[in-house]
């Protein structure tokens, strides 16, 4: 995921793209292009859905005012550019005006205003605009919010991918949650949606690719398609999704594991591809009950680890070790309290252990039915028991697990990937620990740095706040990163040009007959 | 042909023990939960304990059977996983047999219960049993408790059937009515005459019951809601294997045949035991 | 008579169906969690969580829930997915043929090798061949139907890649396709129940051989094969047609896991899919489905049973 692109001017100015060669690129149109995903999206109505399984799906159809470049950084997608006030409370976005809907209908300022007001009511994202005011269509072809506050993230958060603030046609934002239908401005429109089975994309012919954009980049830039279409199949087994792939009925697999990504390797007519860091392994604890609760008991589980045989057993061959809270290469890298991380300790567990005061307790470790998230758990349980501590473990599906998870009875660890939250950037990381939402407790500490790192408009201070924020992880064991994990893709080399990002993006690729 | 059967008589041990199905079923079981029962003597390695440099390990001197994606030894999973198995079938057959006499003896003895009874048994037969057992995983989480809940509740209503067709022939026989006649109370009647004539067909559906319950629990744990890991149950090996089926086959291989090994033995018995002392269903 | 009979058996199917509505909306109402976490990743608010509950409509009371999804059965409506965009209805029709032709396959796969295993072991009664074909219908009996399918999943796909590892052709699309897509599944889950048929058949055949229409019959000078064909195996399909029943059944349940094996889209991954995801007018709608299903065809068993054997209707 090491970039090439370098930084893009927020106001591109139209003229200097308009030459790009889509004639050329026209000779190689043509290719159906299927590709092999392992959890089927929760929902194609981008609006309501945060998952990872949604957005590899959803960000081919739809599109954002903003989006993220391939450095995650926010740039000009939808939008021409925008001007910010001098109070820095109004936005004013210019719209492209040679953007069409899959319907057939124009871009225009009433779709945007609509559609961000449905994010507002029901998103699942909805508090990334927490602090817009209002939203008004200022010309046909241009939008403005006011916010409320000066907000140093606002353009972040309008572009976030998590749950994309899409822009839908307004009559379809006038529909209740998962009752629209698929009408994007996105370089793939919506054909069929098979539960259990697949969803059938296919290249919009009047799409128009950002002319004030040069090439690829990221979830921005300009998506010139040269396939027919793109069919994304749900195929939850791995062995399944590696056979199909060997026997062709499939381009590109989302994921392999490691030992098959090694077999595949020798296969002359495969390409396999790294996308690492994908996301962090986190192990949760429950600050709010039990031995927890108390620093030195989190501590001697910290010291009780081996993180190299966590990352091992749970992502064979795609992992990397790393301490740090977000994405290593990025601006906020930092070593700050790393110097805890990945030091198997057994005697300083012991002794923290004592100090502590625990006395035998059985503890709950839940976790969903995801095989990396179980083996996480199960290392930690055998890790433990091995320092005297009894971990029971709770698997349940999801939903049961992320109830009790958010609740401070129940549970006292809990593993799960970051993946989505480091690619943002810092605020998105620190998130999730403000209010005590994950831990059950707040820290007063997370929460006051995390008002600093908003109000501060400077980079240098922004990269001092996460600094202190990372440390205080570590010295506090507010939680464990357990280290970076990746995906390994696999793909024909009939198809060029692939480059493994947040999404397998099939816009930029070509497929040979 | 429908002669009132008194298991005290020395008849049918020696007829069972003439059996070929029975006995064979008979000491392969024996040398199973053997087997399971010495587990931890039998065992070559700690079941729960891995090694991740020696993960995925093919079959060989060290490790017989190989190693899982942890690195822990299969066959000494697999003969821990032979007690966890045992044991939630041997549960699942208690609970399934009480349940199933308690509501079968009730509707087939008491005629106005009988209807009610049925009915709520039909609408849980017509539930396959692998969903009631994932909401019942869903809803209470997955433990070894709650798939033997699972899976009595999936097995009783059959066995409730089986006892009450025996108690309605039974009801009606010239012995019932000579102790009704002599004053027995209907209880009395149900518990010393009806159900002690019940226990053939009910022994013989309960073997069954058993087997079942070893392969749906193999099921559970394949579609993750039977014993929550690292519990070595037969079906969360299998499911441990599942992403490995070319790299590391002899995971979900091994598990298969010991599942057959011990439903096997199980079906025998329960062959053996019918034609003794089920003859209507003899074939 | 058999009208009566046929008003009283639809009357306890409707009893049993309302039982399992019932049943169905005690488990939806007890299993925790909602559809929301499916949507949302672990990071979300606990605002976000709140407001897009009250967009699905699930901060309801379950009564209210309930009364509402009683008030839309009485109108023939099964509600609207929470997550898949259509109607409860529809979700179900696009999978019906899928579900329904790989019981039906596995059914037909469990008849003819059962039968034809059952009544060979019956004609060879007490020879070798009849304790092999007993001996491989037990032991059907006793594997696993989810690992038999991963073990041909590892053999004929993945290793000699004469089949697809799993997924599903649609008939309309490419018979052979089709053919390829569901024979292993359709084995896996054929072979055994195959095994309990086999064993039926033959005690059916061996009681029908021990009667006296066929010692006539051989007393008249018939042909032994013309005696089996034409008068016993008619007969002894009797109860055969009636344990078909009690397979059925069987097939919906173990499809259920095989859909998952083999990753076919089918009601049974629907309902499962629907549990992990809560999205409970899909279970309802589901389970009420395949308790249909199951009545329906045990109703038309009951029917065939009481048409060829009277006495069943006074019971």
């Amino acid at each position: 995921m090491k970039t090439t692109f370098g930084r893009r001017t927020m106001l591109a100015t139209g003229a200097a793209a308009l030459a790009c060669p889509t004639v050329l690129r026209a000779q190689a149109r043509g290719g159906d292009a299927v590709l092999a995903i392992v959890q089927a999206p929760p929902s194609l109505d981008a609006h309501v859905t945060s998952a990872q399984a949604a957005r590899n799906v959803n960000l081919h159809l739809y599109e954002t005012l903003f989006a993220r470049d391939e450095n995650a950084r926010p740039v000009p997608d939808l939008a021409a550019g925008v001007r910010i006030s001098e109070d820095g409370r109004t936005y004013v976005f210019p719209l492209r005006s040679d953007v069409r809907f899959h319907s057939g209908k124009r871009l225009e300022a009433e779709d945007v205003v609509a559609s961000l007001d449905r994010c507002r009511r029901i998103g699942a994202s909805a508090s990334l605009l927490a602090a817009v005011d209002i939203v008004t269509a200022t010309k046909r072809d241009e939008v403005t919010i006011r916010l409320k506050e000066v907000q140093a993230t606002f353009l972040d958060n309008l572009s976030s991918p998590r749950a994309p603030i899409a822009i839908y046609p307004a009559e379809e934002a006038a529909k209740p949650a998962n009752q629209i239908a698929f009408i994007g401005t996105g370089p793939f429109r919506f054909v069929e949606y098979r539960p259990d089975s697949h969803v059938r994309l296919e290249r919009f012919g009047d799409y128009v690719p950002n002319p004030n954009a040069r090439g690829r980049d990221g979830f921005a830039g300009r998506k010139e398609v040269s396939l027919n279409s793109a069919t994304f199949r749900f195929m939850p087994e791995a062995g399944a999704r590696t056979a199909a792939l060997e026997a062709g009925e499939i381009h590109v697999v989302e994921s392999v594991d490691g030992p098959t990504a090694r077999r595949l390797q020798g296969n002359p007519r495969l390409a396999v591809y790294r996308a690492l860091p994908f996301a962090f392994q986190v192990i949760k604890f429950n600050h709010a009950l039990g031995p927890t609760a108390d620093v030195r008991f989190r501590r001697a589980i910290v010291a009780a680890l081996d993180m190299e045989e966590i990352m091992a057993v749970s992502f064979p061959d795609i992992f990397e070790l790393d301490g740090a809270w977000i994405f290593p290469g990025t601006a906020f890298h930092t070593r700050d309290g790393t110097e805890r991380y990945n030091r198997p300790d057994p005697a300083l567990a012991r002794r923290l252990l004592a100090e502590a005061g625990y006395r035998g307790e059985r503890l709950t470790f839940i976790v969903d039915n995801l095989r990396s998230n179980v083996d996480t758990a199960t290392v930690v349980q055998q890790r433990a028991r091995e320092i005297g501590v009894a971990i029971d473990l709770s698997v349940s599906d999801w939903p049961t697990v992320s109830r009790i998870g958010f609740t401070p009875t129940g549970w006292h660890f809990w593993a799960h990937g970051f993946g989505i939250e480091p690619f943002e950037g810092p605020g998105s990381v620190m998130a999730p620990w403000v209010n005590g939402l994950s831990q059950q407790r707040p820290d007063p500490a997370i929460d006051a740095m995390f008002a600093d790192l908003n109000r501060a408009l400077d980079v240098s201070e922004r990269q001092r706040i996460f600094a202190r924020f990372q440390a205080h992880m570590w010295e506090q064991a507010v939680a464990i990163k357990a280290g970076n994990y990746g995906l390994f893709q696999a793909a024909t080399r009939r198809l060029h040009d692939f480059v493994p990002y947040r999404i397998p993006r099939m816009w930029g690729v070509r497929l040979d007959a | 042909m429908m002669e009132p059967r008194d298991l005290a008589s020395p008849a049918p041990w020696r007829r069972l023990l003439a059996s070929r199905p029975f006995v064979i079923g008979g000491i392969l079981l024996v040398v199973l939960v053997l087997a399971a029962a010495l587990a931890p003597i039998l065992a070559p390695h700690d079941p729960l304990r891995g090694n991740f440099r020696l993960r995925l390990a093919p079959p060989g001197p060290l490790h017989w059977l190989g190693t899982d994606h942890f690195g822990r030894d299969i066959l000494s999973r697999l003969l821990f996983g032979a007690r966890l198995s045992l044991a939630i079938g041997a549960a699942t057959t208690l609970a399934s047999g009480l349940a199933g006499t308690l509501i079968g003896a009730s509707a087939g003895y008491f005629r106005r219960l009988d209807e009610p009874l049925m009915r709520l048994m039909d609408a849980l037969m017509a539930f396959p049993a692998i969903l009631l057992a994932m909401a019942v995983a869903a809803t209470l989480g997955a433990s070894v408790g709650n798939v033997i809940i699972a899976l009595a509740v999936a097995t009783t209503p059959h066995t409730s059937r089986v006892v009450r067709a025996s108690v309605l022939v039974v009801r009606e026989l010239e012995f019932v009515e000579a102790a009704r006649s002599i004053g027995a109370t209907e209880t009395r009647i149900l518990l010393r005459h009806v159900l002690l004539n019940c226990l053939g067909p009910l022994i013989v559906r309960l073997t069954y019951v058993f087997a079942i319950a070893v392969l749906a629990e193999a099921a559970l744990s394949y579609i993750g809601v039977g014993p929550p890991p690292p519990a070595p149950s037969f079906g969360n090996i299998i499911a441990g294997g599942r992403d490995f089926l070319v790299t590391a086959p002899w995971i979900t291989i091994a598990p298969g045949c010991a599942i057959i090994a011990i439903v096997l033995a199980l079906n025998l018995l329960g062959d053996g035991l019918r034609d003794v002392l089920d003859p209507r269903l003899r074939p | 008579m058999l009208v009566a009979f046929l008003f009283r058996r639809l009357g306890g199917a409707a009893v049993v169906f309302l039982l399992v509505s019932m049943l169905a909306f005690l488990l939806v109402w007890l299993i925790p969690g909602d559809a929301v976490a499916v949507l949302l990743d672990a990071a979300a608010s606990p605002e976000e969580t709140a407001r897009l509950r009250a967009a699905l409509g699930l901060d309801r009371s379950p009564l209210a829930q309930m009364l509402a999804w009683y008030g839309g059965l009485a109108r023939g409506q099964l509600g609207h997915s929470l997550l898949l965009n259509r109607s409860v209805a529809e979700a179900l029709l696009e999978r019906l043929p899928i579900t329904l032709s790989l019981t039906a396959l596995a059914l037909a796969i469990a008849v003819v090798f059962g039968t034809s295993a059952g009544v060979g072991a019956a004609l060879a009664h007490g020879g070798w061949l009849d304790q092999l074909l007993m001996g491989v219908a037990l032991f059907g009996l006793s594997v696993p139907d989810f690992w038999l399918g991963l073990l041909f999943i590892i053999v004929f796909a993945l290793g000699l890649g004469w089949f697809p590892t799993g997924g599903f052709v649609p008939i309309s699309e490419s018979l052979a396709g089709w053919a390829r897509s569901m024979t292993l599944p359709g084995l896996a889950l054929g072979l055994t129940q195959m095994g309990f048929i086999a064993r039926m058949a033959r005690s059916s055949m061996l009681d029908v051989l021990g009667q006296d229409f066929v010692r006539t019959a051989e007393a008249k000078g018939l042909s032994r094969s013309r005696i089996i064909l034409a008068h016993a195996l008619p007969n002894a399909m009797v109860p055969i047609v009636t344990v078909i029943g009690i397979v059925t059944g069987a097939l919906l349940g173990g499809s259920v896991v095989i859909e998952q094996v083999f990753s076919i889209p089918g009601v049974g991954r629907l309902i499962v899919g629907a549990i992990l995801a809560r999205d409970f007018p899909v279970i309802q709608g589901g389970l009420l489905f395949l308790a249909g299903v199951y009545l329906l065809v045990n109703l038309i068993v009951d029917l065939l049973y009481a048409v060829i054997d009277p006495r069943v209707r006074l019971a």
